[in-house]
């Protein structure tokens, strides 16, 4: 195999923060490999997603193999495994939300970002052509007292309608 | 009017509780100082086990006995707190985990004391970032005022709190599928037995208890097993002579959503009926309860002839249907039951593990036709196939007579009852999660038949009129009780 199939990316390693947190995690569990998950979760913070050299790093750091390290990112939706927007849109869509017509506001997030919505194996779909914005469709955010809801990175919005989408969009814009 | 009866909730929306000087002015910690002072950890665990307290997760399973399975011997033993909560329409341990993370860990305290628990992981669902971040800051509290570490309000015990982020999967809610995920892999549920309470996380024995669950604890030590078992109804199974005491004591966190008026998280006590809850709710917002699902999207659906069952763990098995994790959806008579299974369907096709051959291709096989279906193309032939029901002997059979169904319902259902079978209550998958899809997809299907046959014969979707919608009671299996309660008097 010729060296330009093997794509050499830049290498991962923790920053000091990061590193400090990551030791603080190890020492909860009995076994590395426990720490998967937080791991994972900090080195998508700092990386935006979990590439391979991301997966190597961490599989070095649990004791694992890679492919260990990779199982485990295909599995968790909440990993991603190709770049993402600044910011990811999770527009909820089972039942309790659907009753509450979180069609419109999904219609409405797509009219206004003029993006598609992105499928598990192809997040670039429902990616703004500026890497501003992902927008996706996902499962129970478990706020259906709040009907509709969509969470925008770490925050959740409740209650939503075409208007209110306006205005937390345009926040976000700036 | 039924009232509300807050315990686990009563002091949720006071300012600040979340911060241990205001959680300490409502009784806080006091609770489990009480334990430690006057009982011996055995005495805690007889304590939940008299008290009849159900696992609120959903599965119903007691709690103290339980905790009776796990070895004593076997160090270390760990608590697994399941905070992935993930079943659309429970939303319940979010406000908890938010508002009032110290009375979770009272709790966690309580239940450690009487296990001889050292360590407890708490496995928050990954999109609970403010749960997490306030649960994380009262652990951190709790450490600087000595409830948690070392030698912990000098009684020489150690315990630890860490808390443990999923990543979005639904099956990590399941106890082995979160043990699973807990040691670093990927989710998928282990075979049973071994139980979790004999060889659980890290290969060492482990509790696996919900949210609710362990903040019932404090209030059980703190009030007595008596105030517990005072609320709630105790009922008979007549199987036996004398009838074995059922109980369903305590209150229940009932989440409703849907087509009510003031949705959201009402605690009452187990035992009320399921319109008295839709009145405490604000009432339908609507003209007429179509269907009402009583336990998150896993339950079977309750028709408008059911509205007077019982919210409790016995009378909605008896229902053919369950509390599960107390997840009330309400439609009323606009919506059309074949596109709430699909977006119910969707879910478990877009949630199945993958591990069981059953789940994993069955549960995508189920969304294909009921989309087919709700598309208008469901397939217009008819087949003559054996009638199942009631059988003379009053058992589940072949009745000896025929009925015409079309092609698409049977297909339906034979798939959905070869992923688990809901009449004989048997699954072809490692864990329950196949049930949770065969169980709304069969019910919704026989309990809301003409409207399915209306699809597939308009080719399209058509919402009929509640009462010409709804199979009747009478001679339906899908609402069969297999034995009929009877309430214990009070001694």
């Amino acid at each position: 195999m010729s060296d330009e199939l093997i794509q050499i990316e830049t290498p991962f390693a923790f920053n000091e923060e990061n590193q400090r947190e990551f030791d603080e995690l190890i020492e909860r569990y009995p076994i590395k490999e426990a720490a998967m998950l937080p791991t994972l979760h900090l080195a998508q913070r700092q990386a935006g997603y979990i590439t391979p050299a991301v997966m190597k790093y961490v599989a070095e750091q649990l004791d694992v193999t890679v492919m260990k390290v990779k199982d485990v990112v295909t599995f968790y939706p909440m990993f991603f495994e190709e770049p993402v927007g600044e910011y990811v849109i999770r527009v909820c869509h089972t039942l309790p939300c659907a009753l509450r017509d979180c069609k419109v506001v999904l219609e409405h997030l797509k009219a206004k970002l003029d993006t598609d919505i992105a499928s598990e194996t192809n997040l670039a779909k429902g990616t703004t052509a500026d890497g501003k914005f992902t927008l996706m469709k996902v499962e129970c955010l478990a706020s259906c007292d709040v009907a509709p809801v969509i969470m925008i990175n770490d925050d959740l919005y409740k209650n939503l309608t075409p208007e209110k989408v306006d205005e937390i969009l345009e926040t976000l814009t700036g | 009017m039924v009232e509300e009866k807050r315990i686990l909730y009563e002091h949720l929306d006071v300012p600040d509780i979340n911060t241990f000087d205001v959680f300490r002015q409502y009784d806080g910690y006091k609770r489990f100082e009480k334990a430690i002072a006057e009982y011996q950890p055995d005495d805690i665990a007889k304590m939940v086990m008299d008290s009849g307290l159900k696992g609120r997760g959903g599965a119903g399973f007691s709690t103290g006995l339980k905790w009776s399975f796990v070895p004593r011997d076997i160090k270390p033993c760990y608590l697994c707190c399941n905070a992935d909560e993930s079943e659309p329409g429970t939303f319940s341990n979010r406000y908890v985990l938010e508002k009032n993370p110290h009375l979770l860990i009272e709790g966690i305290l309580i239940c450690c004391y009487a296990m001889g628990i050292e360590t407890t992981y708490v496995y928050i669902r990954g999109e609970f970032t403010l749960g997490k971040k306030m649960l994380d800051a009262a652990i951190k509290e709790a450490y600087e005022k000595g409830y948690l570490g070392k030698d912990v309000c000098g009684t020489g015990l150690n315990i630890d709190i860490y808390t443990h982020p999923g990543a979005g999967a639904y099956i990590c809610g399941e106890e082995t599928g979160l043990i699973e995920s807990l040691e670093g892999k990927r989710g998928q549920p282990r075979n049973k037995p071994p139980f979790p309470a004999v060889e659980g996380v890290f290969s060492k024995p482990t509790v696996v208890q919900n949210v609710e669950t362990l903040c019932n604890l404090p209030f059980i030590v703190g009030n007595g097993v008596e105030w517990y078992t005072q609320m709630g109804p105790t009922y008979g199974d007549t199987r036996f002579d004398p009838p074995k005491p059922d109980p369903n004591t305590g209150t229940k966190l009932y989440c409703i959503s849907g087509d009510v008026n003031e949705p959201g998280v009402y605690e009452l006590e187990l035992g009320l009926t399921c319109s008295e809850l839709i009145e405490v709710a604000g009432g339908l917002r609507g003209e007429e309860v179509k269907a009402v699902i009583p336990g998150g999207s896993s339950a079977p659906i309750l028709t408008h002839y059911e509205l007077d069952t019982r919210l409790d763990f016995t009378s909605l098995t008896l229902a053919k249907s369950m509390l599960g994790s107390g997840g009330i959806i309400v439609m009323n008579e606009t919506r059309n039951i074949v596109d709430c299974l699909l977006n119910i369907m969707k879910f478990y096709a877009h949630e199945s593990c993958g591990q069981c051959t059953p789940c994993r291709w069955g549960t995508p096989w189920v969304r294909d036709i009921v989309q087919r279906i709700a598309d208008g193309g469901g397939r217009p032939d008819t087949i003559t196939r054996p009638k199942f029901g009631v059988t003379e002997s009053g058992r589940w059979g072949d009745t000896g007579e025929t009925e015409e169904i079309y092609e698409d319902l049977d297909l339906l259902e034979s798939v959905a009852n070869n992923i688990a079978n809901v009449d004989t209550m048997t699954w072809n998958t490692i864990c329950v999660f196949g049930i949770a899809v065969s169980w709304p997809a069969v019910s919704y299907m026989r309990k809301f038949r003409p409207e399915f046959e209306a699809a597939i014969r308009e080719g399209k979707l058509v919402t009929l009129p509640v009462a010409e919608a709804t199979v009747p009671p009478e001679e339906n299996y899908a609402y069969q009780q297999r034995f009929i309660p009877k309430e214990l008097e009070s001694e």
